[in-house]
């Protein structure tokens, strides 16, 4: 059987998961977590079927859009799904990350109360990614785009009861929504400029240059501003951090692996739309970078071991989206392979972390400590995480760091390529940091700690085992990955695939350099402690603070604006309302009506209406004759 | 038999009006039961009315027409038609009309007296609304808009809380001036065109033939006529709909009427304004519509962001719900400024859509101001705790009126917004930051209602019961039918935009 032509199987079976989790989660109690992980294995095994099919000879993009789905002023808008090399690999990453999470939080989340719940929203959130990834067409990816939000959103808030939480579960809904409005009013442009929703309608359009550039340009930035915000980059990063509220196996699968990414997917689908646009790229390229930064720079000094992870993601993300903005296959590639090699260490991360705070129940590495010994499991996937986010060969992270370096460079952006160059030491410092205070040292928390159950440790083995080889498939003597990626890409010249510009040795060893120097430091400050640690100083806690970005978003937005609708709202009971019940109070008092009328009699109120239409006949009887000679002329006319 | 069809689904909540008229005072239940048995009626009729729609037809179907009045002038009469007739347009809304009918009867279970009256005055505002949809001419129209109107009135002063008649009394005055405003131009039209039918007076009016529209013959109609009729309309129908400033009738009886009463406006009533406004500001006047669209645009850009601004800061949840209305109801004015074809649509999908989920929100605030004997969020919190059910629908509407896709809010917005970018991209841009303002001020009431710590004494609240259940599930399907599959709504309106949108330049 053709897995491409049904692929619509994909998120076929998280969508039954969550329906019948609907009707019979209750019923089923903790049950409910073999209907997730059934369902996400299924679809699992399909992606990878559709996967391996994608390397057959000529295999052509394929694209189903035969579902009728509105007409559309006259036009027919049609849904439907597509299958090419990049949603090919996203199928896999998402159902994979997606399958294991499940199978982990069927410990994790093991004697919750609302544990089906749980699995209900999983199922739907795993549907929702699959449909983003699957849509052949802009409008359609929206509508999964705002779900998978949504499903975000509800697993943010999953403990509603706790303050911090609902507060969370809002902050990510609203940030990520002002996000979607710039995606929202990109998606009406696109249909007034390119005629179409579809991703090849619009590429063919562009292609023959019949749209102005600085079209293409505005539409590629208010796209680019809806992946801003749901993948956390400056200016709309605040939500990522907060959302670390919900569950931890959330926050490994949705704001790690897979939601997050869904901004990264977006702009590497719509490609042929940015190689158009050299500012668009130019803007990409520049806010990538500098979140990369920005968010490392915060992560140095947080305290909290899932908000350090949740930082650390922003900056990833930062580096996908810096490699995109190179604007070349390389910059392509290395976007999309960093995409996939986070997914695996960084869910693996959060899983570990995970597996750490169930064990300690707290979430301050301050109060962790020493728990090398106790936790081997854990410990070792945590390390190999660490050394693949840190960029050391030959975990996962450095090929594909190293390509996102050289395809910065070869793009011209000398400022960008020594931004990322800070950007990866200041990574391998806060992973380590975060590793020597977890597990090295002495235990300074009283909890009595021990390794998680199978359940827990299996995933994070299948994680740890794919931090260490993913790599592999994409080096520069055998760039596998991006051969294969670039396949049949109309955009690029023929036979680039990104690794044209093979690595300048200097670049690979200055890359591991600053990691190794990181590592060294965060050791020496935090594991040995010969080296004091600086806490206390205005950088310090700047970076402590988060720059103080949340204080200045709300006195200059959240505040103004409760004070303005205060305002507003004396102005309509007073003034607006106010003119009204002068002009009644006059009515009332000139004629006397208004008492009569409020005494309570219904044939008072039977009158109006009777006036009303006394008034419609008279009018009729009298214009009646003047009607009959206008009717003569127009009946001969 | 066809040709009744209309006629007798106008009249159809009568039936149920006679039944009622022999039930003795003194059985509340079986008022209650026939009351609500009777929407059934209308509703089905409505349904094999969708079931059998012309999609493809141009103009008025289902004509039916007879001599009703005849005023007699001089030696001559003039005849007043009773003429029915529906297109794609007014179709959805008497289908919409029939489904908010029967889920706010089920609301209104909780009357607690006079139970007989109740259930005939709402089954002749029922014949009203219908009446509106289906009248083919001018004068009818207004006869059932009266007919809404009066027994709205007794409804909202006779039943409901504590404020309650002043909250009538406004009701009335306003809607008294709107009514006055139509009637007059009303007569004005007669007496121009000398015909109260719609099609024929837009034919009149339209037709470059005509000689309404050829200066210096007789009988010709001059702009500046023509731009007074105009606002004149406008003015009557931003009472309804309500255009910012006229709002402020809705609030107190947003507060202070029974639920079920305030289901029936904001789920119904106050699409009249906008279906009046296509019916006839549009129709009759496409010139002046097009001139003054931006005018219109403004309009609708207003009551987007000032119902968002003072919804941001209620406390009470019926309030709150009071200026989302206004809110969402610029989305229907910025819709026809498009004027587009994907404007229009978009408008009129948004009129089905927010009578669906307004209904649907009251009616779930209602419950929860039963239990807990507030709708004040700062008295409640926490409330997934004890009613899950009833939060997590409440969660799921406040989604749906967020223009959540899959439901049918996005796709009413969406398809207003394109029509506006299409013509107006600045005023449309503007509009849009309503989007991300809906979604402040719809999280922060309903996470305060249902997340954070429970009170105490909420804690052993009950979820909803099977019956409260229906309603909720009936709406929300509806909700999310239109969103997965909008084609439903779109295909019946296709030949009727086509007819409305080359005269208005679109």
């Amino acid at each position: 059987m053709e897995m491409i032509a049904n692929a619509w199987l994909v998120p076929f079976f998280p969508l039954l998961a969550f329906v019948l989790l609907v009707a019979f989660g209750r019923q089923l109690k903790e049950s409910a977590a073999y209907v997730g992980i059934l369902a996400t294995a299924a679809s699992f095994v399909v992606a990878l079927l559709i996967f391996f099919e994608r390397f057959g000879d000529g295999a052509k993009d394929y694209i189903n859009t035969s579902f009728h789905w509105i007409t559309f002023a006259g036009q027919k808008i049609t849904m439907g799904f597509e299958v090419n090399q990049l949603n090919a690999m996203m199928l896999v990453i998402v159902t994979l990350v997606s399958m294991l999470v499940n199978i982990y939080s069927r410990g994790y989340m093991q004697g919750d109360e609302r544990f089906p719940v749980f699995y209900q929203y999983l199922a739907l959130f795993t549907f929702s990614m699959l449909g983003v990834v699957l849509s052949p067409n802009i409008l359609q990816l929206y509508i999964f785009w705002e779900l998978v939000g949504v499903c975000s959103f509800l697993l943010v808030g999953f403990y509603f009861y706790k303050p911090e939480a609902k507060a969370a579960a809002k902050k990510a809904f609203i940030v990520t929504r002002i996000g979607d409005v710039g995606l929202f009013i990109g998606l009406t442009l696109t249909f007034w400029w390119m005629g179409s929703f579809n991703y090849s309608d619009i590429f063919d359009k562009i292609q023959t240059g019949a749209v102005e550039e600085w079209k293409i340009t505005l539409i590629g930035i208010l796209v680019f501003i809806g992946a801003v915000g749901k993948s956390g980059q400056f200016p709309l990063h605040t939500w990522l951090p907060d959302a670390m509220e919900g569950p931890t196996p959330v926050s490994a699968l949705i704001h790690a692996a897979t939601m997050v990414a869904a901004g990264v997917y977006l702009v590497a689908r719509m490609y042929d739309l940015y190689l158009a646009s050299p500012i668009a790229t130019e803007v990409i390229a520049y806010v990538g970078g500098f979140t990369a930064i920005f968010a490392a720079s915060i992560g140095l000094t947080q305290r909290d071991i899932k908000r350090v992870l949740a930082y650390s993601t922003v900056s990833q993300l930062g580096y996908m989206m810096l490699a995109l903005g190179a604007a070349s296959a390389a910059g392509y590639v290395a976007g999309t392979f960093h995409l996939m090699t986070h997914a695996f260490f960084k869910a693996l991360l959060f899983l570990a972390a995970g597996s750490v705070i169930h064990a300690v129940h707290t979430q301050d590495i301050f109060e962790m400590g020493g728990l090398w010994k106790k936790m081997r499991i854990t410990g070792l996937v945590f390390l190999v995480g660490c050394l693949a986010i840190a960029g050391v060969p030959p975990f996962a992270g450095f090929w594909s760091k190293e390509e996102i370096l050289v395809a910065t460079l070869t793009s011209g952006h000398v400022d960008l390529f020594i931004i990322a160059l800070i950007a990866a030491s200041f990574t391998a410092f806060y992973m380590f940091r975060l590793f020597f205070l977890t597990f090295s040292g002495q235990a300074r928390g009283g909890a009595d700690a021990h390794e998680s159950p199978g359940v827990m440790t299996m995933p994070m083995l299948v994680l740890a085992v794919l931090a260490v080889v993913a790599g592999f498939i994409n080096t520069p003597w055998k760039p596998a990955l991006g051969e294969w990626l670039t396949n049949g890409f109309t955009m690029f010249n023929a036979g680039e695939h990104g690794a044209e510009h093979a690595a300048p040795i200097w670049v690979t060893l200055l890359a591991v350099g600053v990691s190794v120097a990181g590592i060294a430091l965060a050791w020496y400050m935090y594991g040995k402690g010969t080296i004091p640690k600086g806490e206390g100083g205005v950088f310090y806690r700047l970076s402590f603070r988060k720059y103080y970005i949340d204080e200045l978003y709300n006195a200059v937005f959240v505040r103004p604006l409760r004070a303005f609708g205060k305002g507003m709202y004396v102005f309509d009971v007073w003034v607006v309302d106010g003119l009204v019940r002068l002009v009644a109070a006059l009515t009332r008092g000139i004629g006397g009506v208004g008492a009569r009328v409020q005494n309570g009699q219904i044939q008072t109120y039977g009158a109006i209406a009777f006036i009303g239409l006394v008034l419609l006949l008279a009018g009729l009887t009298i214009a009646g004759g003047y009607v009959e000679q206008w009717r003569t002329i127009f009946l001969q006319s | 038999m066809a040709n009744y069809f209309l006629t007798i689904l106008t009249f159809s909540p009568l039936l149920g009006v006679l039944l009622l008229a022999f039930v003795p005072k003194s059985l509340p239940g079986t008022i209650k039961a026939l009351g609500t048995l009777a929407t059934l009626v209308p509703l089905v009729l409505a349904l094999m009315l969708y079931a059998n729609f012309n999609s493809a037809a141009e103009g008025l179907q289902l004509v039916q027409q007879w001599n009703w009045i005849n005023i007699p002038v001089g030696d001559q009469a003039i005849p007043i038609n009773f003429e029915v007739g529906i297109d794609g347009l007014s179709m959805p809304l008497l289908v919409l009309t029939t489904v908010i009918a029967t889920i706010s009867a089920l609301a209104a279970l909780t009357v607690n007296k006079r139970w007989k009256e109740f259930y005939i005055l709402f089954l002749i505002v029922e014949m009203g609304m219908l009446g509106v949809f289906t009248s083919a001419n001018l004068f009818q129209f207004f006869i059932f808009f009266e007919f809404t109107i009066i027994p709205m009135f007794f409804m909202m002063g006779i039943w409901g809380y504590k404020d309650r008649e002043k909250a009538s009394m406004k009701f009335l005055l306003y809607n008294g001036v709107g009514s006055a405003i139509m009637l007059i131009v009303f007569v004005a039209l007669f007496i121009l065109m000398g015909t109260l039918n719609m099609e024929e007076i837009k034919q009149l009016l339209t037709s470059p033939m005509s000689p309404r529209n050829v200066p210096d013959m007789q009988g010709f109609i001059p702009e500046s006529l023509r731009l007074g009729l105009f606002l004149a309309l406008l003015a009557a129908f931003a009472i309804k709909i309500p255009i910012v400033p006229f709002h402020t009738w809705m609030l107190k009886a947003y507060q202070e009427a029974h639920p079920a009463v305030i289901m029936i406006s904001s789920g119904v009533l106050i699409k009249i304004g906008g279906y009046a406004l296509i019916r006839m500001n549009a129709a009759f006047f496409p010139e002046w519509m097009e001139q003054l669209s931006t005018l219109i645009a403004v309009l609708g850009v207003i009551n987007i962001l000032y119902g968002a601004v003072l919804a941001l800061v209620q406390d009470e949840l019926k309030l709150m719900l009071a200026y989302s209305s206004v809110s969402h109801m610029g989305i229907v004015l910025l819709g026809l400024a498009a004027m587009n074809a994907e404007g229009f649509q978009g408008a009129i999908f948004q009129m089905v859509s927010h009578g669906l989920i307004a209904a649907l929100m009251f009616y779930i605030v209602a419950l929860i101001h039963e239990r807990t004997g507030t709708s004040n969020i700062r008295e409640l919190g926490g409330l997934a705790k004890s009613m899950p059910i009833i939060s997590g629908i409440l969660l799921t509407a406040m989604m749906a009126s967020a223009g959540l896709p899959g439901m049918s809010g996005f796709i009413s917005e969406f398809m207003s917004f394109v029509g506006l970018f299409g013509t107006k991209p600045i005023i449309a841009a503007i509009g849009a930051l309503g989007i991300i303002l809906t979604a402040v001020y719809l999280l922060r009431a309903t996470l305060g209602a249902t997340f954070g710590p429970i009170q105490q004494k909420h804690e052993s609240l009950s979820d909803a019961q099977a019956i409260e259940v229906v309603p909720m599930v009936v709406l929300l399907s509806l909700v999310i039918l239109i969103g997965i599959y909008p084609a439903v709504l779109s295909e019946p309106l296709q030949t009727t935009l086509q007819n409305i949108v080359p005269r208005i330049g679109g």
